[in-house]
């Protein structure tokens, strides 16, 4: 099948999820290398999806929504990273990462643009701007959430750090990850080469069971600035590791691994 | 008030959740959440499950909508897509489906689609025809498509439940989906 297209009976199998077996592994791998058949599956899952359209509508319980959006307005925006802005600092390549000094610089970071927040919302009140005012109260709220979430983390007796190394014959570079389970909360901390033109470095959760999780993009040199990260909570993970994918990321990682650590056992 | 927000179009509504605009998830949600949930609840038949499903995609959507291309894909195909792949993981146990969930929901994100149900008259209109579709053809092809989208079934699985060998249900999918699209040219 690789070197010819899919039987179209399969895509819609595939489609419908019907496909099992060799045949699903077989045509999984095809797909990967043909984009003609790719095409054609996309377009027998819309077929396919037209079943689900033909039911009738049900409206869920006002709850659910009120929920989600509770959940939404906690999370505050719909990245799944924040970064988190530290003064920019000299660092030694390899310097040793320390989660004193992670906690401290990240503390400082948020407090310092708290108070130039604060110092923005004064003047604005000044100048009646009341929008703008709004918008800036509602972001260093978020920030604050910020600064507790990374206390929690820091502090948690359950949190596990991870440290990320490099891989044989890829580019030099370390990471250092916080990861609390129960709390949904990733902290990470890394130095890597600049990527090349049109892609990002993407940070995956590796679960025990399943497929990665991503963890947002993280920058080439992370030490100047510390990444949190909201997931989903209870997520039991045996690795965390750092691909390169086109830029903006995949929903599914596609690119080498450039660096891999594994919670300890 | 609300009839000019109820036309603006998903590549809009998901531009404005990228900046980080919850009213515009709100209008999604309005939008496709009965037609999703209505799903959920024939797969699943359990109201609680099927919530949680709902909410969790929606959440999916706002957390990944900067991935999501709406300059190419249906935002309403790729949220029926994921959306019965976790329902049909949880009908069943399969956990690993979830690689597929997310593969599935790329494929779909990639198709260049004319379909537009971005308007609940449109949903209706379009629902209508689909019903009279599904009715038009041979029963034992509407069952293994039903059977295979509802109830999760594999191919074996449907032909030992409908007691047909193997390559009859391969060609009663083929003829069902290519009957479907036939009859939906236009959608």
């Amino acid at each position: 099948m690789t070197d010819r297209h899919a039987n179209p009976e399969d895509l819609q199998l595939y489609a419908l999820g019907a496909l099992e077996g060799d045949e699903q592994l077989t045509l999984k791998a095809h797909l990967k290398t043909c984009a003609e058949c790719r095409r054609q599956v996309a377009s027998a899952l819309q077929s396919a999806s037209l079943l689900g359209l033909a039911v009738d509508p049900v409206a869920p319980a006002a709850s659910v929504k009120q929920a989600l959006m509770a959940r939404v307005h906690a999370e505050a925006r719909p990245a799944t990273t924040q970064k988190v802005l530290v003064p920019a600092r000299k660092k030694r390549w390899g310097l040793r990462f320390s989660l004193g000094f992670a906690m401290a610089t990240v503390i400082l970071a948020l407090a310092t643009t708290w108070l130039w927040k604060e110092n923005q919302r004064h003047r604005q009140e000044a100048a009646g701007l009341r929008a703008e005012l709004d918008r800036v109260q509602a972001q260093a709220a978020r920030e604050g959430d910020d600064l507790r979430a990374v206390a929690e983390v820091v502090s948690a007796p359950d949190t596990v750090t991870v440290t990320l190394q490099q891989q044989a014959g890829g580019p030099p570079g370390q990471a250092h990850v916080l990861y609390n389970a129960r709390k949904g909360l990733v902290i990470y901390s890394g130095q890597i080469p600049p990527t090349p033109d049109g892609k990002s470095y993407q940070l995956w959760l590796v679960p025990t069971q399943g497929a990665p999780v991503s963890a947002g993009l993280v920058e080439p040199n992370q030490q100047n600035g510390t990444v949190l990260v909201h997931l989903p909570q209870g997520l039991a993970a045996k690795a965390f590791a750092v691909t390169v994918e086109p830029r903006g990321g995949r929903p599914q990682p596609t690119g080498p691994m450039v660096l891999v650590g594994a919670l300890s056992s | 008030m609300t009839a000019p927000m109820q036309t603006t179009p998903d590549s809009t509504l998901i531009e404005q959740m990228m900046a980080g605009d919850e009213a515009a998830l709100s209008i999604l949600y309005d939008r496709y959440s009965a037609v999703l949930f209505g799903m959920l609840l024939r797969i699943l038949r359990d109201r609680q499950a099927a919530e949680e499903i709902l909410q969790d995609l929606f959440l999916q959507l706002w957390r990944g909508a900067a991935r999501f291309d709406a300059s190419r894909g249906s935002l309403s195909t790729w949220l029926l897509v994921i959306g019965r792949n976790r329902a049909i993981s949880r009908l069943r146990g399969k956990m690993n489906r979830e690689v597929t969930e997310e593969e599935d929901g790329d494929y779909a994100n990639s198709f260049v689609s004319s379909q537009n149900v971005e308007n609940e008259a449109r949903r209706s209109e379009l629902r209508g025809t689909l019903n009279a579709a599904l009715n038009k053809l041979p029963s034992e092809q509407r069952q293994v498509l039903e059977l295979a989208y509802f109830e999760g079934m594999s191919q074996s699985e449907i032909a030992a439940r409908t007691a047909s060998p193997l390559g009859t249900v391969k060609t009663r999918v083929r003829t069902g989906m290519q009957s479907l699209k036939e009859m939906l040219v236009g959608y």
